[in-house]
């Protein structure tokens, strides 16, 4: 009883880093597609999207049997609904990457794109979700830690790029495209913030300590 | 084991307690029943004798425990002391009253009715016939059970305190030598004898089971090693995908940290290929994928292992063929580039040929296209000769001679070889230094230095200089070539070595060469273990120094 238990368990770990993996496929296909223009990745990250909300049901669906026919307690019940959350950021970020390759879709140049700091965000960005899905797939508490930490930086990025937006339309630059750089900043920033998450609920499950506690 | 020894001393408490019970019982009824006889005897004979000389009215004077009737000859009852006589019924059918009839003296007993006592009956015969009889009860057995139920029960539940104590007690003590056996050291034991032959064996087990560990320990030692110096990863699977054991190849080549114990597959690598291959693996399929890890590129093989022809698990092997990659990239590029110089000079050549063989040329200009035909094939023998001698050297030029050279000596010959272009191009060049002798390939050397003299002249202003100059050293030496030239650009510097690489590739063909010079001075170092040092700056000159060890 307890090795189905456990095979359960693991074979939810494996789910969620798989999860993981398609949700940091999706932010880097729709970062391309925004910074180097290609329609194809475009494509592909609405796609993952689709993927990403399977897994979301997919997972839901087992935790809800661990939870209904095993019971489980204490650090068990924990990952468990660690794991509820972890996917409902994930599917967030998954969201937010198609989100982007809409946009990068319907606008007409990223010309703009170099004079703001968007890569370096976009980076940043990319390397929080990978390093949240690390901190849950080696259980590292420091990297998990780190992320948290990191969101600052990406929060000041969004400031500085919203900045220079400001200056670029009071320069007469295309108001429309400046615009919707700012909503891509935008969505780069929440992804911080649903990575920040993830890397949270993985100290949940391993502390058993919530961060805003 | 408390229990079993508290039923059984509760057992042997209780069967003890009982046996003893019966046993008194039986004993003591009996000999309590004997005494009341013989007590019922000698009281009658009393009796008898007052009676005797009393009459009734010593019967009425007296006091006693047991019941005395008196009755006549015919068996009418005279006298009793518990009931009236005259409601009692004829005694002469009573069996004592009759053998004292006969004799002199009668005993009976008889249970009464309600089985809860006896009576004992002694009748005594008097002188005048009649005859007197002593009665006296005793309780049977089960009453005075019933009257010893309460004290027994006393009895019964001290013997259960004390067998539980007693129980407890005995297996406690009995345990703790087998609770303090050592069992990693048997042998130092000392307890009961009964246990030596399960000690021995648990001895031999340990034994076995020691020599086996380290067996193992040894064959994982061997195994690890073996793993460990491999440069590329190594990755074992079990069926669910497990990581059994992995090198730090694999660490390295991933780029990653090292996954937990058991840890699943996936904490090495979660990138799409990597998954699917795995995936692939796990269902018995054999496959390769590429992955890309930070600029590197790695190849992936995974194989599947069978067992009894279901997947037990699988290999992964990684091996990183970022050089075999850049290798390949390269090789395509110089066949491009071959194919492309050896094209143009034959198409001019061709071009040519055609024209003048279609009688399109007046006969006083065959002379120029014919020159023009020699040069461009001039040009393809140079350029063949060079693809030669590179491939030679790509060869890695074991075929090549090697001999006592003078470097001074190959200095002097080449300078001697480029004065006339020297002149054309108005260049100065000199030859300065000392003889060094060494060994060496004799036509890669001058190859060598003729090369980088060659550019040295070429890529010069008019009244430039280019110095030649052989330093010996302790072991080696160097050989400079140095001039004052155009200079290369930092940027192209690096690239300079490679095959058919131009820095200015839009005069190359007023300039001539095959864009294989550097090269081919680049492996004929490598062949003489030399080291090539390039110092540039643009407009002022360049100087290339070999260094031989």
């Amino acid at each position: 009883m307890r090795n189905t238990f456990n095979e359960q368990l693991e074979q939810l770990n494996v789910e969620l880093i798989k999860m993981g993996a398609l949700c940091e496929e999706a932010i880097s296909a729709a970062t391309k597609a925004y910074l180097e223009a290609d329609r194809e990745l475009g494509q592909r990250a609405c796609q993952l999207e689709q993927e990403i909300d399977h897994k979301e049901r997919d997972i839901e669906g087992q935790c809800m049997k661990l939870l209904l026919r095993q019971q489980p307690v204490a650090r068990d019940l924990r990952s468990v609904s660690a794991a509820m959350r972890m996917i409902s950021d994930m599917e967030r970020i998954g969201d937010q990457a198609s989100d982007i390759a809409e946009i990068a879709r319907d606008i007409q140049s990223n010309q703009l794109a170099s004079q703001v700091p968007m890569e370096e965000m976009a980076r940043q960005a990319i390397s929080m979700v990978t390093d949240s899905v690390d901190a849950f797939v080696r259980g590292d508490l420091a990297l998990a830690h780190s992320v948290i930490v990191q969101d600052d930086i990406l929060d000041h990025l969004f400031l500085q790029v919203r900045e220079e937006l400001i200056g670029l339309i009071a320069s007469g630059k295309n108001g429309s495209v400046c615009l919707d750089m700012l909503m891509i900043a935008k969505y780069f920033e929440r992804i911080g913030d649903h990575a920040c998450n993830i890397a949270q609920w993985v100290e949940y499950a391993i502390t058993g300590q919530y961060e805003d506690d | 084991m408390t229990a079993k020894i508290f039923r059984n001393s509760m057992a042997v408490g209780i069967s003890v307690f009982l046996l003893s019970v019966a046993l008194f019982m039986g004993v003591l009824y009996q000999y309590f029943g004997n005494q009341l006889t013989e007590e019922l005897e000698t009281e009658a004979w009393l009796v008898a004798k007052g009676v005797e000389t009393m009459g009734m009215d010593y019967l009425d004077g007296l006091k006693s425990s047991s019941r005395i009737t008196w009755i006549d000859q015919d068996g009418t009852v005279l006298y009793d002391s518990v009931a009236d006589p005259a409601t009692m019924k004829n005694h002469a059918d009573r069996e004592e009253i009759q053998e004292a009839m006969l004799g002199t003296q009668g005993t009976a007993r008889r249970e009464s009715a309600t089985l809860s006592e006896k009576t004992f009956y002694v009748a005594r015969r008097l002188e005048d016939g009649t005859v007197i009889r002593l009665a006296s009860a005793q309780y049977t057995v089960v009453v005075l059970l019933l009257s010893m139920v309460q004290p027994l029960l006393i009895i019964l539940v001290v013997t259960l305190i004390l067998a539980a104590v007693l129980a407890s007690r005995l297996s406690k003590r009995m345990i703790q030598p087998i609770l303090a056996l050592d069992l990693e050291h048997p042998e130092n034991c000392d307890t009961y004898d009964e246990l030596a032959p399960l000690l021995t064996r648990i001895r031999r087990q340990n034994d076995t089971i020691g020599r086996q560990m380290e067996l193992m320990g040894q064959r994982r030692q061997e195994f690890e090693a073996l793993t460990e110096n491999m440069s590329e990863g190594f990755v074992l699977l079990d069926q669910k995908g497990h990581i059994l054991s992995y090198n730090t190849g694999t660490l390295r080549l991933l780029g990653v940290l090292p996954p937990a114990e058991e840890a699943n597959v996936l904490a090495l690598d979660r990138t799409d290929a990597f998954r699917k291959s795995v995936e692939q693996v796990l269902q018995g399929v054999r496959n390769q994928c590429r992955l890309d890890r930070g600029g590197r590129c790695v190849q992936l093989l995974a194989d599947p292992v069978f067992r009894d022809n279901q997947v037990a698990g699988a290999v992964l092997v990684l091996v990183d063929v970022t050089e075999r990659e850049q290798g390949e990239k390269m090789r395509r590029e110089f066949t491009a580039n071959v194919s492309h110089e050896l094209k143009t000079p034959l198409t001019a050549i061709s071009g040519m040929a055609e024209i003048i063989s279609n009688g399109m040329v007046k006969p006083e200009d065959v002379p120029g296209f014919a020159g023009d035909i020699y040069k461009e094939s001039q040009r393809l023998i140079a350029l063949v000769e060079d693809i030669i001698h590179l491939s030679r050297l790509d060869e890695g030029g074991t075929d090549l001679r090697r001999e006592q050279v003078d470097l001074l000596e190959v200095a002097r010959k080449t300078v001697q070889r480029l004065q006339p272009l020297a002149k054309q191009a108005g260049v100065t060049l000199a030859v300065a230094g000392a003889s060094l002798v060494m060994q060496g390939v004799p036509s890669v050397l001058e190859e060598m230095v003729y090369n980088l003299c060659d550019n040295a002249v070429k890529y010069n202003h008019k009244g430039g200089t280019v110095t030649l100059s052989v330093v010996p050293g302790e072991s080696g030496g160097e050989v400079t070539v140095a001039d004052n030239g155009i200079g290369i650009p930092a940027e192209d510097q690096e690239r300079v070595f490679e095959r058919f690489y131009r820095v200015d590739k839009s005069h190359s063909k007023e300039i001539g060469g095959t864009g294989l010079g550097l090269s081919i001075v680049k492996h004929g170092a490598a062949l003489h273990d030399a080291r090539v040092e390039l110092k540039s700056t643009l407009g002022e000159g360049t100087t290339v120094r070999l260094i031989f060890p």
